[in-house]
């Protein structure tokens, strides 16, 4: 039960942090309250997956593409392109503690003068590395997932009932 | 009838130079430069490069045409103004504008006002505290990234009002926000003040240089995608010199 409350309020600051980089992106005023829900929704699914065991970067791929799908049906109600709601959505599930994982591990590989413990440091910053770079490329794929499923070149002509 | 092509390529070279500047990947500008091009009743190729546009206009008969080459204006997200041309080019579709609703139009979505910029710092840095959070961190935590964020987002706003390179602007943000979260680290403030330190430069995140780039090179754009990547990285590598300065000075 305490597990599932601790989703739902990382749900909450999902969309906190979507509005926020809504904000920063300079979004029309009338599609910030879609951008904060659907940050919320997909940063949400994310971690439910996280917490059944699927591995980091499907679950960053699933609520990528949730977010990419949900974009549609509001691109056409609020009359902005989706990626305008995709975009600032998908941005809490960029790989922030990852990226500063490996940037500490290069930073060691760079200052390291012993020879001793490297291998560990090695093979910690190339996945680390690795995994974000995945999780980078799984979010523009999800962002992009209607696009590339349905081969229109604009939204308008994509049709997804809510 | 020469002068005419000429005035049609000035207004599809101005919506693909403003696109390119908002944060449009490539598919789209072309797609919304032929689209007002088809309306108007002309045939246009494009070429399209991170710096600069060129447009060939031709004629229903295809016997006479223009080119023209445009340098695209300094890039800076802007969803107010991609969003707006985006409306503009259905409605141009739709409606049958001529060419100088489309200028107007134009010049009214440039003037559009930006966010209070009080509004931006407590909502930027609002959102570097969630990010805090999301990596597990706590009240104090919390409060620490939100300081070091607003800190760091302002250094970065005033850098980019006295036209300091893009990556020097990224550096000195990245360099003050750590420093401010860095201090937290030194002090042993909090439970895990390192979170803090981590999710205090998110907000420089590169996040639609990336998503463009991916998105460009699985269409098939693979020079703009490329160009677009490279620029993602440089920032990101200004971030971590930033981190790493106030890291070597703190020695944390």
């Amino acid at each position: 039960m305490e597990e599932a409350f601790l989703i739902l309020e990382k749900g909450f600051w999902a969309g906190i942090a979507a509005l926020g980089f809504g904000v920063l992106f300079n979004v029309p005023q009338r599609t910030l309250w879609a951008i904060a829900w659907i940050g919320a929704l997909g940063s949400f699914v994310k971690f439910v997956l996280l917490e059944i065991d699927v591995n980091i970067i499907f679950a960053s791929l699933a609520g990528a593409s949730l977010v990419g799908i949900v974009s549609i049906p509001l691109a056409h109600e609020i009359h902005s392109p989706p990626l305008i709601f995709s975009i600032p959505a998908v941005i809490p599930m960029v790989p922030g503690a990852l990226a500063y994982q490996m940037m500490i591990g290069l930073m060691k590989i760079a200052v390291h003068t012993t020879e001793t413990g490297m291998e560990v440091v090695l093979t910690d910053t190339f996945q680390a590395a690795m995994k974000a770079t995945f999780i980078l490329l799984s979010l523009a794929v999800g962002v992009a997932v209607p696009m590339l499923v349905t081969r229109k070149e604009s939204a308008k002509r994509i049709r997804i009932k809510l | 009838m020469n002068q005419e092509l000429g005035k049609i390529a000035d207004v599809l070279l101005e919506t693909g130079a403003l696109l390119m500047g908002a944060g449009a990947n490539t598919g789209r500008i072309r797609v919304t430069v032929n689209r007002i091009a088809h309306s108007l009743g002309y045939q246009v190729e494009l070429l399209i490069t991170h710096r600069a546009l060129m447009v060939s206009v031709i004629d229903d008969e295809g016997e006479t045409f223009t080119s023209k080459l445009k340098r695209t204006p300094p890039h800076g997200v802007n969803f107010k103004v991609l969003s707006g041309i985006s409306r503009m080019s259905w409605r141009v579709q739709d409606e049958d504008w001529e060419l100088d609703r489309i200028n107007e139009e134009l010049n009214r979505l440039k003037s559009l006002p930006h966010y209070p910029r009080w509004l931006i710092l407590l909502l930027v840095s609002l959102a570097g505290a969630s990010f805090c959070r999301l990596f597990g961190g706590g009240g104090i935590e919390m409060l620490v990234a939100f300081i070091a964020t607003f800190s760091g987002l302002f250094v970065r706003q005033e850098a980019v009002k006295k036209n300091f390179n893009l990556f020097i602007c990224v550096l000195m943000a990245a360099a003050v926000a750590s420093l401010i979260a860095g201090a937290a680290v030194k002090l042993g403030i909090g439970k895990a003040p390192e979170l803090a330190f981590a999710t205090s430069v998110l907000f420089l995140v590169p996040g639609v240089p990336l998503i463009n780039s991916f998105t460009d090179l699985i269409d098939g754009n693979v020079s703009t995608g490329i160009v677009r990547g490279v620029n993602g990285f440089m920032i990101a590598f200004c971030i971590a010199l930033g981190m790493m300065l106030a890291m070597v000075l703190y020695k944390i």
